[in-house]
């Protein structure tokens, strides 16, 4: 079990951080590029299960998996996008992710008057306890490469 | 989580009064560096709303409300959980307009004025207006534009503090950066 | 549990065949008096309601009938525009139908390659080298169940989230693709399939995994 990378976005789609930790594979364009592609795909997500779902939706868009990787999402009412890629042993993250959300985001950046909203996050103490804090995850064990 | 733990009290500890206090002196040092009333009332709604677009985050980190797809339901929540949890007052909603997209907030007290006797001078001085910055701002940040006024104010002489809302439109959601 | 549609999908993101199996209904009759209590907005030429939800209207079902006739996208059966129709208190005391827009096919069509892209985009940007597009995507309300092909055909099954046995029923509408549709001469391949035998066995299969989805092992 294992966490590759962690993106934050705001709701306007600039990506506030990305931090990774066991990913094997880049995606072969620039970093900017990526930020726009997963921004991208996880805004015309939302979009298509909107329309294909058969029922009013609550929450919306968990997770994906594909062969390989488990994309985990979890959108907070202000437009902040978290996502989280695991292997596919890693269960449900939703409550991870609310807790990097609450007890990091909010705690760290936005209560931090220092910290200007909407721009990429500068801050030391936010990144180090967010390592940390994926560190500490039950799933999250480095596999020999 | 140890930072989680330790919040439910350290939120509760401050002494009120020194809320107050600085409050009060932040609205007189503004009133000292700006000429009007009108110019006052407008930096307090900015500030407002400065602290409005923060605050919204930690009140969704810590309260579990989801988002409203109510007018109603938005009602309900700033009057019984926001302002219970920010100010400890839980106020009244009515005066609701017949297309529901109206209401008043009524605060019997408002923890904001105290101590605060308004002079003659600032008969257009809106004293807490900050607290309609604040309102909208946060409403803003969950795509809901509103206009938010205070209607009356104890400090003028009428029996309640009333805080209209009026919902305007929803801000529908933005398209990626950089999607031409 | 519930087994909701089936859509195939061939190499190029071209739909070519879908099939709704179960259709919640979702719909809500209500008698308005003036003015009305709803924001109502225009989203792909039809009227929805964009805020204020109760009584079973929810936030993003449209405007079916009005007073018992149906509506033509966003003009009322007269061909007056609903919105302009509903801002006259001569028109009260007014009776809406709301429910959630059943998709056109055009609409399935352009779904279909939207998914397309999704699924090659979600391998693009894997973390792990080797990695397919989606196989599987969970909403709260369904989960959504992808097969490729080797030959580049997609099967895709929306179901209930509980449901399963999912990745088995792909590999019997693959079996069933493989004998009704390509052994089938006068099916041209790419191209959308319209064949009776294909059409049957893929409801009985459809109903044999919702039955045995309920009692049966996960998938």
């Amino acid at each position: 079990m294992t966490v590759h990378n962690l993106y934050i976005f705001d709701r306007n789609g600039t990506c506030l951080h990305y931090s990774e930790w066991n990913r094997k594979k880049q995606a072969g364009i620039s970093k900017e590029e990526e930020f726009k592609l997963m921004y991208g795909m996880l805004f015309s997500i939302r979009s298509f299960v909107s329309k294909m779902s058969p029922l009013d939706m609550k929450d919306g868009f968990l997770s994906f998996q594909t062969s390989r990787y488990k994309l985990h999402y979890y959108e907070t009412p202000t437009g902040i996008r978290l996502v989280m890629n695991t292997d596919l042993s890693v269960p449900n993250c939703r409550e991870t992710l609310q807790q990097i959300y609450s007890t990091l985001y909010v705690d760290l950046i936005v209560k931090n008057p220092l910290c200007v909203l909407g721009e990429s996050l500068q801050s030391e103490l936010f990144n180090s306890k967010l390592d940390s804090f994926i560190r500490a995850l039950p799933f999250f064990s480095v596999r020999a490469a | 989580m140890s930072r989680q733990s330790n919040r439910a009290t350290d939120s509760k500890k401050m002494n009120s009064e020194l809320f107050t206090l600085t409050y009060g002196a932040l609205v007189t040092q503004l009133c000292k560096d700006y000429e009007n009333d009108e110019e006052v009332n407008k930096q307090l709604d900015k500030m407002g709303y400065n602290i409005g677009v923060r605050l919204i985050e930690d009140f969704l980190a810590r309260s579990s409300v989801g988002r409203c797809h109510d007018f109603r339901e938005t009602a309900d929540v700033i009057a019984k959980i926001a302002f219970k949890m920010y100010l400890g007052i839980t106020p009244s909603v009515t005066n609701w307009s017949p297309a529901g997209d109206e209401f008043s907030l009524i605060l019997e007290s408002n923890p904001l004025v105290d101590f605060v006797e308004l002079p003659d001078n600032h008969s257009n001085l809106v004293y807490s207006n900050l607290l309609c910055g604040v309102l909208r701002g946060a409403l803003e940040m969950v795509q809901m534009a509103v206009d938010v006024r205070f209607t009356q104010d104890t400090l003028r002489g009428d029996n309640v503090t009333e805080i209209r809302m009026k919902f305007i439109k929803r801000i529908e959601e933005n398209l990626p950066a950089g999607d031409e | 549990m519930a087994i909701f549609s089936v859509y195939v999908v061939n190499k190029a993101g071209g739909l070519i065949y879908q099939y709704d199996n179960y259709v919640p209904r979702a719909e809500v009759e209500k008698t308005f008096s003036f003015p009305l209590d709803l924001v109502l907005k225009i989203h792909d030429e039809k009227v929805v309601v964009s805020f204020g939800q109760r009584d079973g209207i929810r936030v993003g079902h449209a405007v079916l009938s009005i007073n018992g006739v149906d509506v033509n996208g966003k003009f009322t059966a007269e061909g007056k525009e609903i919105q302009e129709y509903l801002r006259d208190p001569a028109n009260y005391p007014v009776s809406i139908r709301f429910g959630r827009q059943k998709l056109s096919s055009n609409e399935k069509l352009m779904l279909a390659s939207m998914f397309h892209s999704l699924f090659a985009i979600g391998s693009q940007l894997s973390p792990e080298v080797g990695s397919s597009g989606i196989e599987m995507l969970e909403t709260d309300m369904f989960k959504l169940h992808c097969f490729q092909t080797l030959t580049g055909i997609k099967f895709i099954v929306l179901a209930d989230p509980r449901q399963s046995g999912i990745d088995a029923l792909l590999r019997k509408i693959y079996e069933i693709y493989s004998d009704f549709a390509l052994k089938n001469p006068f099916y041209s391949l790419e191209m959308p399939i319209r064949c009776e035998l294909f059409d049957q066995n893929l409801k009985s299969a459809l109903e044999i995994a919702e039955k045995a989805g309920t009692f049966g092992p996960g998938s």
